[in-house]
């Protein structure tokens, strides 16, 4: 009896993202693989890249965070520089919420200049994210483009405001996020979109929308199989490095809440909450994770490198 | 006619190129032909010299070869594309001319700018890839008249076109008052050949937008002719220098608009009075359309008011449900007989009215676009329903000659009038088919005889449309339209819309898939060439398998379109209704989503059924289907067709009857709507049975289904 080999190859390649680093820091190249995550066969030129988030604005913390952020400052420039030297992180995602009418209403003018202040005291590459108020985004990424120094990505481009984030980033040479809602045609028309107006195919990064374990995780974990499935094929509008933002394993009732003690120590489960998050992402296919806490950034990290690959 | 025109373009080319040559020599003489030549703020040098030419100029000698380059353009046959090339080589020179004026420091007395630097084009070009600002506006010369000048500045600051101005205009429009400068995105460049900075900006927003490198002349004149939305008012008296301008604006693809006598060379160089006609003209020379941030009228509007009643009490106006006279109507016209923003109110209006009055109403709607076509019509038409109740205050019911309206107390209390009516509908047709619709016309009748006049007319075209659809079939059309919308929760489920089958929902036809096409090509409507037929009668085309494997991603290798015990389409889960063989019947039940029941003759009520059914999987015996379907002459065509229905719940026969009974007449069969089954006859395969047999149900005779 003869067994098949199962080793598939793929006619795609997933197109290399260089995320480009200030000066003195390293800029991270993901994509470039001719194969799905976890297997011997096919060309892995880059692991995983992760990334750390800082928010700027009136949020409370979750327990978790809120202990390992202790003592490592509130200026988002000291606290992004502390975090990303301390976790190793790639890249940094750093997101205005405090824009936000409700999370601090920072004006347009004060979240450009934290743009400005956080891109010089971290020289890694840079996501910068709106404050997902419409109104808000429409002013804030022609400033925070105009105002970053060195190329960095916004995040993200939607259905709506997609001519607007596209021509911020031709404007002034940055990189674009596409977001759709777990929609695998949208994220591909996205993409379609976007290369339409003139934004080159290696500035622009699928973002799936990534549920949290237990809060629609099994939806993320499939669409980004797919999407991937579907550049390997060949769609060359879905051969895109994804990028996982975990932010919403911190809404989880699991990750926050200290009542419930049989649940146990909430410092740890929060953290446990996103790192499970994470392997999931990693195990789909994701080529960018955004974590929150520093320790979930040096435990990846160090996984990544070889048996991810 | 056109020659004298020409002639004069090519002298004034050559008499800029003089001018150039004079400023270089005297420039060099004075600071070394290493002096530098360059614009302030700007990474592209002379910027049409660098867009339009791979020459590198930095220093003033470095200019020489580029203003030899532009003399070898100007040829002296007075032809249209000597003329044009003329006008590239004037815009050469004077980008050159001006960046000597500005390397030394020789700047335009306030409030004129000159040279607009990088860093506004960036701020600026952000607003006009997102389409916020829609166009480009420059308005060179001197009017006859400057309030004229002034209000057509002031025409194109309100629909947010970004505007330049130069030449003696400059002074007219500032001593009228109006606001200029980056905020009010009106720059005053100087005289005439300050234009040139307009054109510069242009070719710099396709360095920096379009993706371009340096003298990559053909894919620039391109993305300024198609990206950059600009067009030229030229006012007063044309001499050879601004003919030799305007011939270089022609060659970019802007328009050029004159208020005098010139010949017209079609989309090129239009005569025109100035004023509100010329704005128009620029606006629609480029199809540019101004962006609707916020529909104007006084009551909030959005789809979360879309599900609001207004009962009776709450009522201040009604139209038409049958106590006046109404109709809805959406046509179209050529661009030119539809002139945008046009909304007419013909007789009394809302305050006319006593709290709980009526009036007769005749909605015209009249639409134009480049890309509109006929079939859209009826498309655009039921999209009047959503509109009007989008308003928080206005309800609207039905459609056609049937349509009903009520607008609320509060609504009217707010300052509703008819006329608002027509701003929602001429704002939201235009922003949600945008890509087929550029113009939109609103007239409202609302006097009796006015309005049974239009009803006459619009019956009329409700026929023709009805004997339009007739004679759509699947036959006649060369391809059909898939709709993935649902992929987002059945990944694999394709729909192929025909116009025999619509779309499983019951929302989507063939039409509404072509226009869904038109309107967003990167959408889930696409073409579906039907490609080679493999079978006629199951419905089987090798086009239709290509697109359905595809974009099932390889796990539907193919279906039948008229078949359900053979490769039926799947299902996403948004089916109107469930088919399920009934073995014992030797026929189809028929079960719709509202049916509550859990009793069928199947032993499944609809929400066990669609478990099985949904979720893009194939399962023979079993189709979620549209409940127009049942109508159609493919409806099962593998399997006999409606003479397969045994069984179909009460309420749908009450809803399909008329039409069901007319079908059933249609292939001969007109009692067969009494032999069909429903809840209240037989819930069980055996009583099924019993009735069918009693009733002589065709379905016992025909080919065994298993």
């Amino acid at each position: 009896m003869t067994v098949a080999n199962p080793q598939q190859t793929f006619p795609g390649r997933i197109m290399e993202v260089t995320l480009p680093a200030g000066e003195g820091g390293r800029s991270v190249s993901v994509g470039g693989q001719t194969a799905l995550p976890l297997l011997p066969e096919g060309e892995r030129p880059n692991a995983a890249a992760i990334g750390i988030e800082i928010r700027t604005g009136d949020e409370d913390l979750p327990p978790s965070l809120s202990h390992a952020f202790g003592g490592k400052g509130t200026d988002p420039a000291v606290l992004a520089g502390n975090l990303v030297e301390e976790s190793g992180a790639q890249f940094l995602f750093l997101s205005l919420a405090g824009c936000h009418p409700d999370l601090g209403g920072h004006a347009v003018s004060r979240g450009a200049g934290i743009v400005r202040d956080v891109l010089q005291a971290v020289p890694c590459p840079a996501i910068v994210g709106g404050c997902g108020e419409e109104e808000t985004d429409a002013l804030l990424f022609p400033a925070v483009a105009e105002a970053a120094q060195r190329p960095v990505f916004l995040s993200y481009a939607d259905e709506k405001n997609y001519r607007l984030v596209a021509g911020a980033a031709l404007a002034y040479g940055h990189g674009v996020v596409a977001w759709s809602p777990i929609d695998i045609n949208m994220a591909k028309q996205a993409n379609l979109l976007l290369g339409d107006i003139g934004v080159p195919p290696h500035r622009v990064l699928i973002d799936p929308l990534t549920g949290g374990l237990g809060y629609g995780l099994e939806y993320t974990y499939s669409i980004v199989e797919r999407i991937r499935l579907a550049g390997l094929s060949g769609d060359a509008a879905l051969a895109r490095p994804i990028l996982c933002h975990l932010g919403d394993s911190w809404k989880a009732r699991e990750a926050l809440d200290s009542a419930e003690e049989s649940w146990g120590d909430v410092i740890a489960r929060g953290r446990r909450w996103e790192e499970a998050t994470a392997w999931a992402c990693l195990a789909a296919g994701a080529d960018l994770l955004v974590c929150r806490h520093p320790d979930n950034v040096r435990t990846l990290r160090g996984m990544v490198g070889a048996p991810w690959r | 006619m056109t020659e004298p025109l020409f002639a004069s373009c090519i002298r004034g080319a050559r008499a800029v190129l003089a001018l150039a040559r004079d400023s270089l020599s005297d420039a060099i003489a004075r600071r070394g032909p290493e002096g530098s030549l360059a614009y302030p703020g700007t990474a592209y040098e002379i910027p049409v010299v660098f867009g339009l030419t791979d020459l590198e100029v930095t220093t003033l000698r470095g200019a020489e070869p580029a203003l030899s380059l532009a003399e070898g353009m100007i040829r002296d046959r007075p032809t249209a594309e000597n003329a044009l090339d003329a006008g590239a080589a004037t815009l050469l020179c004077a980008d050159i001319l001006e960046a000597l004026g500005h390397a030394e420091g020789r700047t335009y007395p306030a409030p004129c700018v000159g040279f607009v630097p990088d860093s506004v084009l960036r701020k600026l070009g952000i607003f006009m890839v997102d389409g916020s600002v829609p166009g480009v506006a420059v308005v060179v010369g001197r009017a006859s008249d400057p309030a004229v000048a002034a209000s057509m500045v002031r025409d194109f600051q309100e629909v947010g076109l970004l505007v330049f101005l130069a030449g003696d205009v400059v002074g007219q429009v500032e001593a009228s008052g109006i606001k200029m400068g980056e905020d009010f995105r009106t720059f005053p460049l100087g005289p005439l050949p300050a234009v040139v900075h307009a054109v510069n900006f242009a070719v710099r927003a396709g360095l920096t937008f379009g993706g371009l490198g340096r003298g990559q002349a053909e894919p620039m004149l391109s993305y300024l002719a198609t990206r950059v939305k600009a067009f030229v008012c030229a006012l007063g008296p044309l001499d050879d220098l601004s003919l030799a301008i305007a011939a270089g604006a022609m060659k970019a693809g802007f328009p050029v608009l004159s208020d005098q006598a010139v010949p017209a060379i079609p989309g090129a160089l239009l005569s025109c009075p100035p004023g509100e006609e010329m704005v128009r003209a620029g606006i629609e020379a480029r199809g540019i359309k101004a962006k609707i941030v916020k529909v104007p009228v006084p009551i909030a509007f959005g789809p979360s008011y879309e599900g609001e009643r207004i009962r009776k009490a709450d009522t201040y106006a009604e139209f038409g449900g049958g106590r006046t006279v109404a109709y809805e109507l959406v046509t179209s016209a050529p661009l030119s007989e539809v002139r945008d923003r046009e909304i007419r109110v013909v007789g009394p209006d809302i305050p006319d009215l006593e709290k709980g009055g009526a009036l007769p109403l005749g909605l015209v709607v009249t639409v134009a676009g480049a890309r509109m076509q006929k079939d859209f019509e009826s498309v655009l038409e039921r999209r009047i329903h959503r509109i009007v109740n989008f308003g928080e205050g206005t309800m609207h019911v039905a459609q056609r000659d049937t349509t009903w309206i009520r607008i609320s107390d509060e609504a009217v209390a707010r300052g509703f009038r008819l006329a608002d009516l027509g701003t929602m509908i001429h704002a939201k047709m235009l922003s949600d088919f945008e890509n087929i619709v550029d113009r939109v016309a609103v007239t409202i009748h609302t006097r009796e005889e006015d309005v049974r006049a239009g009803l006459a007319g619009a019956r009329t075209v409700y026929a023709e449309r009805d004997a339009r659809a007739r004679t759509l079939t699947d036959d006649a059309v060369g391809e059909f339209y898939s709709c993935t919308l649902c992929q987002s929760f059945a990944p694999n489920h394709v729909c192929i819309v025909t116009p025999e089958r619509l779309g499983l929902c019951g929302a989507i036809n063939w039409l509404d898939g072509k226009a869904g096409y038109e309107i967003t090509p990167t959408g889930p409507n696409q073409p579906v060439p039907k490609g080679d037929e493999r079978d006629p009668v199951k419905g089987a085309w090798e086009g239709v398998n290509a697109f359905v494997r595809e974009h099932s991603r390889n796990t539907v290798p193919g279906f039948n379109l008229y078949s359900i015990m053979e490769a039926p389409m799947t299902s996403c889960g948004c089916f109107e209704c469930i088919l399920a063989l009934v073995p014992e019947a030797n026929g189809f039940m028929v079960v719709n989503r509202e049916y509550a029941g859990a009793e069928t003759p199947c032993g499944m009520g609809f929400s066990t059924l669609a478990g099985s059914v949904g979720g893009g999987v194939q399962t023979p015996g079993f189709m979620g289907v549209g409940k127009q379907y049942l109508l159609s002459r493919k409806f099962l065509a593998a399997e006999g067709g409606l003479p397969r229905i045994v069984w179909m719940t009460k309420e749908m026969k009450e809803q399909l009857g008329p039409a069901l009974a007319k079908r059933a007449g249609e292939i001969g069969m007109p009692d067969l709507l009494d032999k069909i089954a429903d809840e209240t006859i037989a819930v069980t395969p055996e009583r099924l049975r019993e009735y069918l047999e009693k009733a002589g149900h065709p379905a016992l005779s025909m080919k065994p289904l298993v």
